[in-house]
């Protein structure tokens, strides 16, 4: 009110000086943080030069201070990666300790022959407490996964089968969801909010309850949950239209993907989540030229929204592929478990390794390809 | 449809509509159409007296081309004109009707999700006898609350949510802090064999975690440092079934997806303006004063959203405790063991999981109660937080 005030009477008594006044007051306010950052640079330039330039800022503290610095020889970079060292140091040590080490020891079961022993036999074969013995057995962990067992290379082989295709869906569903969930209608919030929930949910025991097994007590009635999402939506929809069998591969396919919407939904809250974040990135500018450019929401999700979300799409990738190999209710992951359940770590540590190195190898391979139509805004 | 596109679609009709009212679209020409325009709209609609707002919508329709307009006059538009049209006419289609198929799909996926959970409030509400009765689905006949009062006893309820409190905080701030110190300290220094180093956090993301369980548990069923214990007491320590078990990996920054969490700071950290630090270090900030005093209250929020995600997993985890505490203490063994301790407690006697599914059902509903009422009061963080903790970089 009193600037309004005061800017009305200057302007009608004599304007060119106010004119100058007012560009200096509202100048005023920008220009003080401008000159610390000006500041700021050329002394953290000095700061840079410590070691072995005669501009340290520091020296006003006398002929002493300035004899201090020049006896740490240390340069000023490598001083800064020594306290790199310093903030993982904590970190090195754990993961040598509580992953390296394992990782190792992991390796050096599955060429084993294990056997879990009590302390009095473990005396005896000369070990200082109970534990695992191994004894070297060359290979044989590995070929006997191969040539005897019957039933690894078919889980293998079903697994591989499941994951791969399940992992288009989800990404394709996650992605189409969040793009949904990232425009604007009444009820975002909520909607957001439920669709969250299965992150909430879906790591711990509860969803065991709710895909209906318990897996220490056979089946229970909840199973109720999921076969009702199992039924046959795809044909009963067709039916109802009055269509029937028109090609039994293709409703195979679909009946296949669509059968499994409750698992499908329980299973990508965190693809949707990543999505979203990433979707939140691309600039609203990107969107209005775009809109008045007058290209069809089709050619904007191809031309910006795919673009610019591309190197979330691989890490989603990565992620949905790691969590659908490592979890427990994978067929090999299952069969391992049971194997060092029966307390054939050697043989289970194998067969951990083998399951590792074709899950390495599919990812690098999907990351090698994926790379190529990643497109990085920075470079 | 929202405002902005609507005023888009207007500034896109704009021109158009005069290149069909002039030959040549000079800029006075089209001024002296809009002022002809104007001046007989005016006449004809409203005085000048008329709210601005009434006078601003007014202005808005004479520009406007409406769906009709655009069949009707179809076959006089150039071939420019038609893509023009065309362009805008479907546009307004798909904004009528995607809102619809819009609230279809979320109103269809939303009830796939909540269906588990109200199918378990609906179960957990009645007595086992109705579980089997065909002719109820979703209200029981007799309503029995007795169920939760029965599982809060068998399952020592207070007790084991403090524990697992106690457990999960502590364990998550511990987490969170050393995984922050270790991502700021990959994403702001430069030292020899970084890349090798953060490779490794890679790896720690990737190897699941059932491959290294076993050789971990016998590092904490024989702990000992450098032979300390062992020269000291004779014998190691034995830290399973302590809460050590969890609290050293978090400490170690190597506790549940800890390499998630590390990769997720770094990208953070790298986001953030250098000059922050700079005007530190001038002040005479060692690198570790800077990273509390300037750097962690920047990053408060993604320390949040991380901090919920912690908790998060490791409320649900079973499978790194289940190695550890041979009792379950914390609620997600209980969960995961429920059929026994139910069936214990009610009939002394292991049972099937068949026989006490309502138990089992009002069980989940307790083990999520807690974590969802955290989930609605932080709903914002979890969701928009993550955006900014820099995962999209």
């Amino acid at each position: 009110m009193n600037d309004e005030l005061e800017f009305g009477t200057a302007a009608g008594s004599d304007t060119p000086k106010t004119a100058v006044e007012l560009n200096k007051q509202t100048e005023s306010v920008p220009e003080a943080p401008v000159q610390r950052v000006s500041a700021h640079n050329t002394a953290a330039a000095a700061a840079f030069n410590a070691a072995n330039e005669e501009v340290d800022i520091r020296r006003r503290g006398g002929e002493k201070a300035q004899v201090k610095i020049k006896t740490t020889k240390i340069p000023y970079e490598k001083k800064k990666g020594l306290y790199g060292y310093g903030f993982i140091a904590l970190w090195f040590i754990g993961t040598l300790w509580l992953f390296i080490i394992p990782v190792l020891t992991s390796l050096w079961y599955s060429l084993c022959d294990t056997q879990l022993l009590a302390k009095a036999d473990a005396l005896e074969k000369g070990m200082t407490s109970a534990g695992i013995y191994t004894e070297w057995n060359g290979f044989k962990n590995f070929v006997n996964a191969f040539t005897v067992d019957t039933e690894f290379l078919p889980k293998l082989g079903n697994s591989l089968g499941e994951i791969l295709p399940n992992t288009i869906v989800i990404m394709i569903f996650s992605l189409f969801i969040a793009v949904i969930l990232n425009q604007k209608f009444r009820g975002r919030t909520l909607a957001r909010a439920i669709f969250f929930l299965p992150v909430l949910i879906a790591t711990g025991p509860v969803i065991s309850v709710i895909n209906g097994d318990m897996t220490s007590q056979g089946i229970s009635d909840a199973s109720q949950f999921s076969t009702l999402f199992k039924t046959d939506l795809v044909t009963e929809l067709m039916e109802f239209i009055g269509i029937y069998n028109i090609n039994q591969t293709f409703t195979d396919v679909i009946k296949n993907i669509t059968s499994d919407v409750l698992n499908l939904v329980w299973n990508s809250g965190i693809q949707i989540l990543i999505f979203l974040s990433a979707l939140q990135t691309i600039p609203p500018s990107a969107k209005e030229a775009a809109s008045i450019e007058g290209a069809t929401a089709w050619e904007f999700f191809w031309k910006i929204t795919f673009p610019y979300i591309s190197p979330m799409i691989l890490s989603n990738l990565v992620y949905t592929v790691i969590d659908a190999f490592v979890s427990t209710d994978n067929q090999v992951m299952e069969y391992v478990l049971k194997q060092s359940g029966n307390w054939e770590y050697g043989y289970a540590a194998a067969l951990a390794w083998i399951y590792f190195a074709i899950v390495g190898a599919c990812l690098g391979l999907i990351c090698v390809i994926i790379n190529r139509f990643v497109y990085y805004e920075n470079d | 449809m929202t405002e902005n596109e609507f005023d888009i679609n207007n500034v896109a009709d704009q021109p158009a509509e005069n290149v069909t009212e002039t030959a040549e679209p000079t800029a006075e020409a089209i001024a002296e159409t809009i002022a002809d325009i104007n001046t007989s709209a005016a006449v004809a609609v409203a005085p000048i007296s008329a709210p601005a707002k009434k006078e601003k919508k007014r202005k808005k329709d004479e520009y406007r081309v409406s769906n009709f307009d655009i069949i009707r006059n179809y076959h006089r538009y150039t071939a420019k004109e038609k893509k023009h049209y065309k362009y805008l006419f479907w546009k307004r289609i798909a904004s009528y009707v995607w809102p619809f198929f819009r609230a279809l799909i979320i109103f269809g996926l939303s009830f796939v999700i909540l269906y588990p959970i109200l199918y378990m409030i609906s179960t957990s509400i009645r007595p086992q006898s109705e579980m089997n009765d065909p002719s109820i689905m979703w209200i029981p006949k007799t309503i029995r609350f007795e169920n939760f009062a029965e599982v809060w006893k068998a399952i020592n309820y207070p007790g084991t949510i403090w524990y697992t409190m106690v457990l999960n905080i502590v364990s998550s701030v511990l987490q969170v802090a050393t995984c922050a110190l270790t991502g700021y300290g990959f994403a702001r220094f430069k030292f020899k064999g970084k890349n090798f180093f953060f490779a490794l956090v890679l790896l720690q993301i990737i190897v699941p975690v059932q491959i290294i369980l076993i050789p971990q548990y016998s590092q904490f069923r024989y702990f000992d440092i450098f032979g300390l214990f062992n020269a000291l007491t004779g014998d190691s320590l034995n830290l399973v079934g302590t809460n050590f078990a969890m609290y050293i990996p978090a400490l170690m920054c190597n506790g549940i997806r800890a390499g998630l969490f590390i990769y997720l700071f770094r990208q953070f950290f790298r986001g953030l303006p250098k000059e922050l630090e700079d005007a530190a270090y001038l002040d005479g900030c060692g690198p570790f004063k800077t990273f509390i005093s300037v750097m962690v209250p920047n990053a408060a929020s993604s320390f949040l959203t991380v901090f919920i995600f912690s908790i998060v997993w490791y409320w649900n985890d079973y499978y790194v405790s289940s190695m550890y505490f041979n009792d379950s203490n914390t609620i997600a063994l209980k969960v995961n063991n429920i059929t026994n301790i139910i069936s214990m407690y009610l009939d002394n006697q292991v049972g099937v999981a068949t026989d006490y599914v309502v138990w089992m059902e009002a069980a989940c509903l307790l083990a999520i109660a807690p974590i969802v009422i955290m989930y609605i009061f932080l709903q914002k963080y979890f969701t928009e937080g993550i955006a900014r903790a820099g995962l999209a970089n």
